[in-house]
């Protein structure tokens, strides 16, 4: 047996430095202020980051198999205003249709997956590239909520979205203090294990992963990579409606502004949590740590009181850090592989082309 | 002339290059004269491509020196061959195709008017100039993708020459060129050599060997077996010098179920590529498709599987028409492909043994929301590892980390899986070292008893000859000779012949 080339303990290290991450962002925070390592404060790092959440798992599918879908924010301010403009009364903002909750979601699944269909056909049929097609979208989809919108807000959701949004699953005592775990939470657990069930066990998953790391070879091994690239678009699809309920039920309202300017802390926290932009790397779990890392974050620098605007630098630095950690990983696994290829393969000077990633 | 006091421009001495699992070089030694055109030739996996990234001080190897000009290296980086004058022109000429021949000729340094603009009427004047000073008439207004492609390598050495090259390494200039092209081409290099310009000529044309070098050195398997004067050799000195007469090869024996037609070729044409394929392959019969580069059978592998439209006729697997489009339906009615790039079209590095190998099974291990019952894939897979030989730590592995050989075995175990009628392998051996070969032709083999149909499509002659049943020849997009086992005309000589179109004489 041949030595191998590219060690497989920093390769173990790279896939899992999201969680020396978290350590590290947990520690620091907790060192820098005292209200941060309250249960109350851990119990709902994630909840506030919910709709993000979810949003990080439409986007992680999709960049397994090496594609974007900027789109989503979008996608989630469009499916919470449809639920808003049905379940919402004229008075705040609704159509007066007064829809019962399940309507209303069913209604903003079927927006979402259709939206990821239009997504998903446009870039397998008409094979347009799909960083343009979800940034033209994420754009026109912005400005249909503007035009839908009533005037500047729907509000008031209703018990079924409140309690998905903002209820309560349990309690518990901790100490003095009684301790509200939310129904968010669950929710968005839930969500990644699926999600990592989906991708890690099933054949679906691992088409998507062979896509993603090789469109050729996967097209080659009779994987119909058209059809698993248009299933991605549609799960994000999904996702961003599952991303407008959390949203709405959260805030108990749907603005035209809702979700504007996350697709960046998505990026990031799919980024930093393993899902490398070069496709076929990566999993659920490590995602769910990118979104964990983000909500430290965001949790920890509005603990400290810090200024709104210094949080968006660190939102640009955090994306900048992620982004650098994957081109380290890729060009990494690129040299190896550039190696292991010259040294047994006879192609001529003039093709530096590999497949491997 | 005498050689002896001839300039050496270039003498690369005992060069040896080993790399993970295969010696690539073992104790080279070339020599390359002022004003000399030297030919280098051996079959694909012989050392050339290797060779020649060590002149160009892409590897250093690991013993021999280079001594360029009469300074001697032991390794050197690309710009110390560059500054010795070696220049490099590969068989798909690297250009900026969407810009004008003079601006690829003064790329870099176009002449600047007294603003800092560029100068355009002095740009073209310039580029006109230094192409008339070698003697070669261009239009250098044109793109260079509006050029054929003999104009593009004569550009591409050219432009070599303007950066000061003294020996010129052409890689394959002639592939799929017509004779008034090739005609045009050598006048050229004719003309350069008597300025004093040196070529080191790689191809596996050999009768333009013998038209354009003075001498030739043969690799074969990573070592010298000589440089002779042209002059010395003919054709079948050289054939044989190639492919070698003293290795024991593979032999087989047939295999065939006669009158059981496992694929049928009836007028497969597709323009640009082949024309009138006529083919009957019987069950359990294997093979050989062979010819140069460009001759159509590369695009017939690939057509059949479904990664290229196929053009039209007719094919039946079995008494079935086969219909597939693309190579999900391929391997549904019975055809598979080993494509020659394992790299990029036969294996997915990343991820494990055991899922390369079920890619295409998949769906029998599906259980319960589509979840993959991996104890039933660990056992599958476990049997082909088994069956095949396939060396890994374990299923787990990544497959990029395998060596070629055993990279390969998992191919055949994920193309084997799907229990196809047909097989086409394209290149099977191409980067794998002897001692693997063997076992690549022995699962071959016992594919080929089980019933399997195998076409191969190789330029490795040797190999066919052992494994075979048949050989085809391919040229220009037709089959033009069939050589049977054990017939005495079918011979290396023959073959490489037919592969030239030699015996039909086809080159206008």
């Amino acid at each position: 047996m041949q030595k191998p080339t590219a060690n497989p303990i920093v390769l173990a290290l790279i896939d899992n430095l999201i969680w020396v991450l978290v350590l590290a962002a947990l520690i620091t925070f907790s060192v820098l202020s005292k209200s941060f390592i309250t249960p109350y404060n851990l119990v709902n790092i994630i909840p506030k980051v919910a709709a993000i959440g979810l949003l990080v798992i439409g986007q992680s599918f999709t960049m397994i198999t090496a594609h974007f879908d900027l789109s989503s924010e979008s996608g989630l301010g469009v499916t919470a205003m449809v639920a808003g403009l049905l379940i919402a009364t004229t008075q705040y903002g609704g159509l007066g249709v007064m829809a019962p909750a399940w309507l209303a979601i069913i209604a903003m699944i079927a927006v979402g997956l259709l939206i990821g269909l239009a997504n998903g056909l446009m870039i397998t049929r008409l094979r347009m590239n799909n960083l343009i097609v979800t940034i033209a979208m994420m754009i026109a989809l912005r400005g249909v909520v503007y035009i839908i919108s009533p005037g500047s807000s729907a509000s008031f959701f209703g018990p079924v979205f409140n309690w998905l949004g903002g209820g309560t699953l349990f309690r518990f005592q901790s100490g003095a203090q009684i301790v509200s775990v939310p129904v968010s939470l669950a929710f968005v657990l839930l969500a990644f294990a699926v999600s990592h069930i989906i991708t890690q066990y099933t054949q679906f998953g691992r088409n998507m992963y062979a896509v993603g790391a090789s469109r050729d070879a996967a097209e080659s091994s009779g994987i119909r990579s058209q059809r698993i690239i248009l299933y991605v678009y549609l799960i994000s699809g999904l996702c961003a409606a599952l991303a407008g309920l959390l949203s709405a039920g959260r805030l108990d309202s749907a603005t035209p502004r809702s979700g504007l300017g996350w697709i960046f802390p998505v990026q990031a926290a799919a980024i930093i949590g393993g899902i490398s932009l070069s496709g076929g790397r990566g999993n659920m779990i490590g995602a769910l740590g990118g979104l964990l890392l983000w909500g430290i974050l965001d949790t920890g620098l509005s603990i400290l009181q810090v200024n709104p605007f210094t949080i968006d630098v660190f939102r640009g630095g955090l994306l900048l850090f992620a982004v650098l950690l994957d081109a380290l990983k890729t060009r990494y696994l690129y040299r190896t592989a550039m190696r292991e290829a010259l040294s047994t393969t006879s192609i001529g000077l003039a093709d530096t082309s590999l497949g491997f990633k | 002339m005498d050689t002896l006091t001839q300039n050496k421009i270039l003498f690369a001495q005992d060069i040896s290059k080993s790399f993970p699992g295969v010696q690539a070089l073992s104790n080279v030694t070339l020599d390359v004269r002022e004003g000399e055109i030297h030919g280098l030739v051996g079959k694909n996996g012989a050392g050339k491509s290797t060779l020649v990234r060590v002149l160009m001080g892409l590897h250093e190897p690991d013993a021999g020196t280079l001594t360029i000009n009469g300074r001697i290296f032991h390794s050197i980086t690309s710009s110390d061959a560059l500054a010795a004058g070696i220049a490099y022109v590969p068989q798909h000429v690297d250009m900026m195709n969407s810009l004008t021949v003079a601006e690829n000729i003064l790329v870099g340094a176009l002449p600047k008017g007294p603003l800092g603009l560029v100068n355009w009427g002095a740009v073209y004047k310039e580029a006109h100039e230094r192409l008339s000073k070698l003697g070669l008439e261009l239009d250098v207004h044109k793109r260079v993708e509006g050029l054929s492609v003999a104009e593009q390598t004569m550009l591409a050495i050219a432009k070599a020459l303007f950066g000061n090259a003294r020996l010129i390494i052409l890689d394959e200039p002639t592939a799929a060129l017509p004779r008034p092209d090739i005609n045009r081409l050598f006048g050229f290099i004719r003309s350069l050599k008597d300025k004093g310009v040196a070529f080191i000529y790689i191809s596996h044309h050999l009768e333009e060997v013998f038209e354009i070098c003075d001498r030739v050195t043969v690799l074969r398997d990573g070592c010298l077996v000589g440089s002779y004067p042209v002059a010395d050799l003919d054709m079948a000195k050289l054939t044989n010098s190639i492919v070698g007469e003293d290795v024991k090869e593979y032999e087989r024996s047939s295999t065939c179920v006669p009158d059981a037609k496992a694929l049928e070729l009836v007028g497969l044409t597709r323009r640009g590529h082949y024309e009138d394929i006529n083919l009957t392959v019987s069950q359990g019969e294997v093979i050989g498709i062979s010819g140069l580069q460009g001759c159509g059978a590369e695009a017939l592998g690939a057509g059949l599987f479904g990664l290229e439209p196929w053009g039209v006729g007719e094919v039946r697997i079995g008494e079935d028409a086969f219909t597939a489009r693309n190579p999900h339906e391929a391997f549904a009615q019975g055809l598979a492909l080993l494509p020659q790039d394992r790299y990029r079209f036969g294996l997915i590095g990343l991820r494990p043994v055991r899922e390369n190998v079920t890619y295409t099974i998949i769906d029998r291990l599906m259980g319960l929301l589509g979840i993959v019952k991996v104890p039933s894939e660990r056992k599958i897979v476990a049997e082909y590892i088994d069956n095949l030989g396939i060396v890994t730590p374990s299923q787990d592995q990544m497959v990029r980390l395998l060596s070629g050989g055993n990279q390969q075995k998992v191919v055949f175990a994920k193309l084997a899986a799907t229990k196809p009628s047909v097989l086409v392998l394209h290149e099977p051996t191409q980067g794998i070292d002897v001692r693997a070969k063997v076992d690549i032709y022995r699962i071959i083999d016992e594919l080929a008893a089980q019933g399997i149909a195998i076409l191969i499509i190789s330029s490795e002659v040797r190999e066919l000859m052992g494994v075979c049943d048949r050989i085809l020849v391919m040229y220009h997009g037709r089959i033009t000779n069939e050589f049977k086992r054990g017939d005495p005309e079918t011979t290396p000589a023959n073959i490489l012949r037919a592969i030239e179109g030699g015996s039909n004489n086809a080159k206008e």
